[in-house]
């Protein structure tokens, strides 16, 4: 089995093992006051192999991937791009990271299926299935669409809410490009 | 100058009015563009989050559809730009990221080769159209109006090999307001994440990250914040009422695409050309005073 590190380079952290633990990355990070680590001590945690840790922190669910610490590093560590790879790792495998990551999980998988299937994003949706399959209890999924619909009919009203998805006639190309992509990558 | 235009999702839905603006403005500056036909999602942010290979190979699809146009393609949605852009340059870098991603376009007939640029729309604005020939055709000049231009994530990074701005103080959209003959004022802002990508996960997050930038805009006196990313725009705008309630603190500024502003100078009509009845905080104040439009249902 190969160790941590080289499996989150595999996955697109490319440069993590150049980082000399400057801080740039948190100095920088919009995020950082809520991150149960820093972005530099994820760098670090990784290098030294603290896979459950890290998969199964706060931290990677609260990066917004705005490519801050990425563009100011000094070492060129890809840190944006470590925080994808451990995003994707950490949801193949169902870590649980309490609060922060049962909906931003969801967000994606659901993100995902619809583009598989209609070939683009449909935003009301995309708010109904994140909410709804998210690890939460039922009531707190409730809450939460409850809390939103308000706010979903006013945006209707405004005609920024279409009712039906645009189906693209390619659909079966992009369904077929998903489905080469998990092949690929559950055969590496 | 003739471009594909690829809107992206957002555009057909909250984002409306910067795809109603954005055609609007392109048109009334002669600028020739055709939409991409059929086009897919990019995969935003959850292709990459989950699969480094899936973000290159949705945008593909796009990207050889639009070579076939053999034009060059103008995207709105700094996502959309990354995200392509990202794509060609991973086709041109080398011969194993090419054999790669056949493998995951196989059995779709797609073939990509990076022959077409992906631009974002200030770049054609700034660098293809130029602000002179903006200048030109402005009939409304917004004198006397103060914003501050708010640039987000995307639009500059990551900056990839090719871009057009400055990754920690980009201006070119500032130079564009500037040609409309309204003042930017100065923003330590322009480049902080609004927490957009966050909003579903944790909301408390994106409160606060928006709430920061709208308060800095208050403070500097600016009547609206300009914008060019339907995500910055969502935040900002249609989030602003949550955000006043979570705060318990009144802020009432109003997020303008900058399509719809230069929109406003060329004295185009403000609701049916620019959208502006879409934006969540009226902008209607702007709109009185500088469309040329309300100035004539005044007379």
């Amino acid at each position: 089995m190969r160790d941590f590190r080289s499996e989150v380079i595999a996955a697109g952290g490319e440069g993590i093992a150049a980082c000399y633990q400057c801080g740039t990355c948190s100095g920088g990070c919009p995020t950082v006051s809520a991150m149960d680590y820093t972005p530099r001590q994820i760098i670090r945690m990784v290098n030294l192999g603290m896979r459950d840790r890290v998969l199964s922190s706060r931290t990677i669910w609260l990066c917004a991937s705005c490519y801050q610490c990425q563009v100011r590093c000094p070492r060129e560590v890809k840190i944006t791009e470590v925080m994808a790879a451990l995003k994707s790792i950490a949801m193949k495998e169902g870590h649980n990271s309490g609060i922060a990551r049962p909906r931003a999980a969801s967000f994606y998988r659901s993100f995902n299926e619809i583009v598989s299937n209609i070939g683009r994003q449909f935003e009301p949706l995309l708010l109904m299935k994140t909410a709804l399959g998210s690890r939460e209890g039922i009531f707190t999924k409730l809450r939460y669409l409850l809390r939103n619909a308000p706010f979903g009919i006013a945006l209707m009203k405004k005609g920024k809410l279409p009712l039906k998805p645009e189906k693209i006639a390619g659909r079966d190309e992009v369904k077929r490009i998903f489905e080469n992509v998990a092949r690929m990558e559950a055969g590496e | 100058m003739s471009y594909t235009y690829y809107p992206g999702c957002s555009l057909e839905a909250t984002a409306k009015e910067y795809d109603m603006s954005f055609r609007s403005v392109f048109n009334a500056l002669g600028v020739d563009f055709q939409e991409l036909e059929d086009w897919s999602c990019c995969g935003a942010s959850a292709a990459h989050a989950t699969s480094k290979l899936l973000s290159v190979a949705l945008p593909a699809r796009d990207l050889a559809k639009a070579e076939a146009t053999g034009r060059d393609v103008v995207a709105p949605c700094p996502a959309c730009y990354q995200n392509l852009k990202h794509t060609r340059e991973f086709v041109l870098e080398s011969e194993h990221n090419r054999e790669v991603l056949k493998k995951a376009l196989e059995g779709t007939g797609i073939q990509v080769e990076g022959r077409v640029k992906v631009k974002h729309v200030l770049d054609v604005l700034l660098n293809d159209v130029g602000v002179d020939a903006i200048g030109e055709k402005v009939s409304r000049p917004l004198e006397g109006l103060r914003v501050v231009p708010y640039y987000g994530c995307y639009i500059v990074r990551p900056p990839g090999k090719e871009t057009f701005d400055d990754v920690e103080n980009p201006t070119s959209m500032d130079r564009i307001i500037q040609a409309l003959g309204a003042t930017v004022l100065p923003f330590t802002r322009k480049t902080r994440c609004c927490g957009a990508p966050v909003m579903m996960s944790q909301e408390e997050e994106m409160h606060r990250l928006s709430y920061e930038i709208l308060r800095e805009a208050r403070e500097a006196g600016a009547q609206a914040i300009v914008v060019a990313c339907p995500m910055c725009h969502f935040s900002l705008d249609a989030k602003q009422p949550e955000i006043e309630a979570h705060m318990g603190e009144r802020l009432g500024i109003p997020v303008l695409y900058i399509t719809q502003l230069v929109g406003l100078a060329l004295g185009l009509d403000p609701y049916a050309e620019l959208g502006m009845d879409k934006n969540m905080v009226p902008p209607e104040d702007i709109i009185r005073k500088y469309s040329a439009k309300a100035a004539k249902a005044k007379a």
